[in-house]
């Protein structure tokens, strides 16, 4: 309810800044048709998709509006949707809308003096890394098509304040999120789903899972986020950040596995759902160049994170059979240290490989959690333009050598024209079951999207 | 008759030294020009690049440029994409310490982050044109380079200087001819060599006074190797801007100069 009357505010904002703003107005957009093939059959099918995506920009003297919207028909959605809504809303984890629509950002900007005021939906980019950055806690992901989409397409923008202090040396963010907004799953089933591995509900093609909706923590002030991140430009461009707030990234809690027969088929309450858990986070990255080397760090240390125990711990019976089954506690907590490293470094004229290593080292890990100790994750992507950036290629490689988990995705982008682009990208995983690549093992896929921009 | 011949060889060494004090030597000629360029940097330029590929295909490109002499450093740039939609808002950022020594910075709002650059890529292709990045910077260092004077030509009517550059760093050219035009300090020619083998020329055409400063409002830049050609149109341009440094963040270049 909040929410609807915050986007319909926002809205009526949008609209009549639109009529009235006589300083300028631009708009971009695109359409995007994209069709995959399946290299693995045994993965969840999904239909072509069409999604559009809108942006608007709106400025009046020293007022900015902002709104970047999203919708379309979602090809991963191929049973009949549970909801029915066009636009996504930010209360819920499972959302399977198609047609949809989302507001990605929407927000009114003010400069102030040496401030910016920002109110409304917004995404942030704090942290160095390509992939996985360590301190870029502020918007939760989005999870459906995970591995395919690119980190900012993952996030979910939030309502929020935040206001920016610009000095000649330091740039201070600060921002406010009020309310709570869940991180989202794809449906059980789906093709980019996560169900406990080491369980029968795993492949299961004769039961049908019905996701569990968590109750999300009481939308009060104390359950707000909060972030801080002072930055200084130099010949190291470093910046240090807090975070305090809802962890986004996934864990669950188990609950009670009800299994019933409908038919022929079973019915299952998985005895699983998302839990939600305050964080607080410090952090630290840098940038430099040395010689040829663009070099980026980061590191961030998290007090009391909560992790998953190995799935074959969580109690799932290895038969399914009717009942009502209690399930163990899953759920461990203890600091964390996440930091990596990245490099780019172009070996000729428009050849630019990037490299990255990072790691999670977790302080007093019990012996049934599934992570290591310290958890590796190697990145490698080699991007090549040709015939003056008409062609670009990319194989992206990333390795999880503690787990073996693997990833391979390979990709081609053809620019037609100023409008127009074909591009063309393979994936490929392997792994253990519970590895961050293994999971999605039966994904191998190929993709192709036609693209028009304007 | 006698006397007649003194005065004959006391004109003739005064022509010959008058001759020799006028004519410049290729560091003084490229002294003016570096004194026009930073002359020229507090400026806006809004500007169309159209690309033609060897199969006569062309793309759009449209940007804004903004610089500002920047003291005690040598100066700041900021040019940011308007179009195409997929390059809208991205830019990049270059803070020079000195001619010599500078910082440079680029901003994809795909992935919503400043990404540094190093300056050795400063002769690399400028997003897919024939141009390079160090076109779109500020003067060069002149002690980098050793300048000669190779003779004099006219070029579009205008009696050009014809110098050879060669770089004393490495470069990705090993040297390029300027045509540079006599009074105006600008080039209306330039020709880009690796070794012996010509591989990038240009030419700078519709030249115009603008606040005093010769400014060519049309440059023709092409790829000999791969018969790629960029035009470049200047649509407006505006000198003496004095804009803030704070145009010339990083913040900045986020938020695309605005």
């Amino acid at each position: 309810m909040k929410e609807s009357v915050f986007v319909s505010l926002l809205l009526l904002l949008v609209a009549s800044v639109s009529v009235h703003a006589a300083d300028s107005i631009s708009t971009t957009g695109r359409i995007s048709l994209r069709g995959t093939g399946h290299i693995d059959h045994e993965g969840a099918n999904e239909d072509p998709d069409l999604t559009a995506r809108l942006e608007i920009d709106a400025r009046k003297t020293l007022w900015r509006l902002h709104a970047f919207i999203e919708g379309g028909w979602d090809g991963t959605v191929r049973d009949q949707p549970r909801d029915t809504s066009l636009l996504k809303d930010l209360t819920h984890v499972y959302q399977d809308n198609s047609p949809f629509a989302e507001f990605k950002e929407l927000y009114l900007e003010r400069g102030i003096g040496n401030m910016e005021w920002r109110i409304g939906i917004q995404r942030f980019s704090w942290g160095r890394l390509d992939e996985y950055p360590a301190n870029d806690l502020l918007n939760p992901w989005d999870y459906n098509r995970f591995l395919i989409k690119s980190t900012e397409d993952r996030k979910i923008g939030v309502p929020s304040v935040s206001v920016n202090v610009n000095t000649k040396d330091w740039t201070c963010q600060l921002v406010w999120e009020p309310w709570f907004v869940p991180y989202r799953l794809p449906d059980p089933g789906a093709r980019w789903s996560v169900v406990p591995a080491g369980s029968a509900l795993t492949g299961n093609q004769e039961a049908q899972i019905t996701a569990q909706e968590p109750d999300l923590p009481a939308r009060t002030i104390a359950n707000g986020s909060l972030g801080l991140r002072v930055q200084h430009p130099g010949m190291i461009d470093w910046a240090f950040t807090l975070f305090h707030g809802y962890d986004p990234r996934p864990v669950f809690k188990t609950t009670t596995l009800t299994i019933s027969q409908s038919g022929e088929k079973l019915r299952i309450g998985p005895g699983f759902e998302p839990s939600f858990h305050k964080i607080t986070t410090l952090g630290a990255d840098g940038a430099t160049v040395i010689g040829d080397w663009s070099l980026r760090a980061e590191a961030a240390y998290t007090f009391a994170r909560t992790f998953n125990v190995r799935q074959e711990l969580w109690g799932y019976p290895q038969v399914l059979e009717p009942g009502v089954y209690s399930l163990n506690p899953v759920e461990v907590e203890r600091s964390s240290l996440d930091y990596g490293i990245g490099a780019d470094y172009r070996l000729m004229e428009d050849w630019l490989l990037t490299l990255q290593a990072q790691q999670t080292e977790i302080f007093d890990r019990p012996a049934s959690l599934y992570e290591k100790e310290r958890e590796t994750l190697l990145w490698a992507n080699l991007k090549v333009s040709w015939l003056n950036q008409k062609v670009e290629t990319s194989l992206n490689v990333a390795y999880n050598p503690e787990h073996g988990a693997s990833m391979v995705r390979p990709g081609i982008v053809y620019i037609l024209s100023d409008q127009w682009k074909v591009s063309i990208n393979g994936l490929l995983l392997d792994g253990p079951p519970q590895s961050i690549f293994g999971r999605y093992a039966h994904n191998d896929q190929v993709e192709m999207t036609v693209t028009f921009s304007w | 008759m006698n006397r007649y011949l003194l005065t004959a060889l006391c004109l003739i060494t005064l022509l010959w030294q008058t001759t020799c004090a006028l004519a410049m030597t290729g560091r003084e000629v490229y002294e003016k020009v570096h004194e026009l360029r930073q002359k020229a940097l507090d400026r806006q330029t809004t500007a169309t690049l159209v690309l033609y590929d060897k199969g006569g295909s062309t793309r759009t490109r449209s940007l804004i440029e903004y610089s500002k002499k920047a003291d005690p450093e040598a100066y700041k740039v900021l040019v940011v994409f308007q179009t195409p939609a997929d390059l809208k808002d991205v830019g990049f950022l270059i803070h020079a310490r000195t001619f010599a020594d500078r910082d440079l910075w680029a901003y994809f709002p795909e992935f919503k982050r400043v990404r540094r650059i190093p300056t050795t890529s400063q002769d690399d292709a400028f997003f897919g044109t024939d141009f390079s990045y160090d076109d779109f910077g500020g003067p060069p260092n002149l002690d980098d380079y050793v300048f000669t004077v190779q003779g004099e030509e006219t070029v579009d009517g205008k009696q050009c200087y014809i110098l050879d550059v060669t770089p004393k760093v490495h470069r990705k050219y090993t040297r390029f001819v300027a045509w540079v035009a006599k009074d105006l300090w600008i080039h209306l020619k330039i020709a880009y060599y690796q070794d012996k083998v010509l591989y990038r020329a240009g030419s700078f055409t519709d030249v115009r006074m603008v606040d005093d400063i010769p400014t060519s409002f049309k440059i023709h830049m092409e790829n000999l190797t791969t018969g790629h050609k960029t035009e470049l149109t200047i649509d407006d341009i505006k000198y003496h801007t004095r804009f803030p440094d704070d145009l010339f963040s990083q913040r900045s270049l986020e938020r695309a100069g605005r």
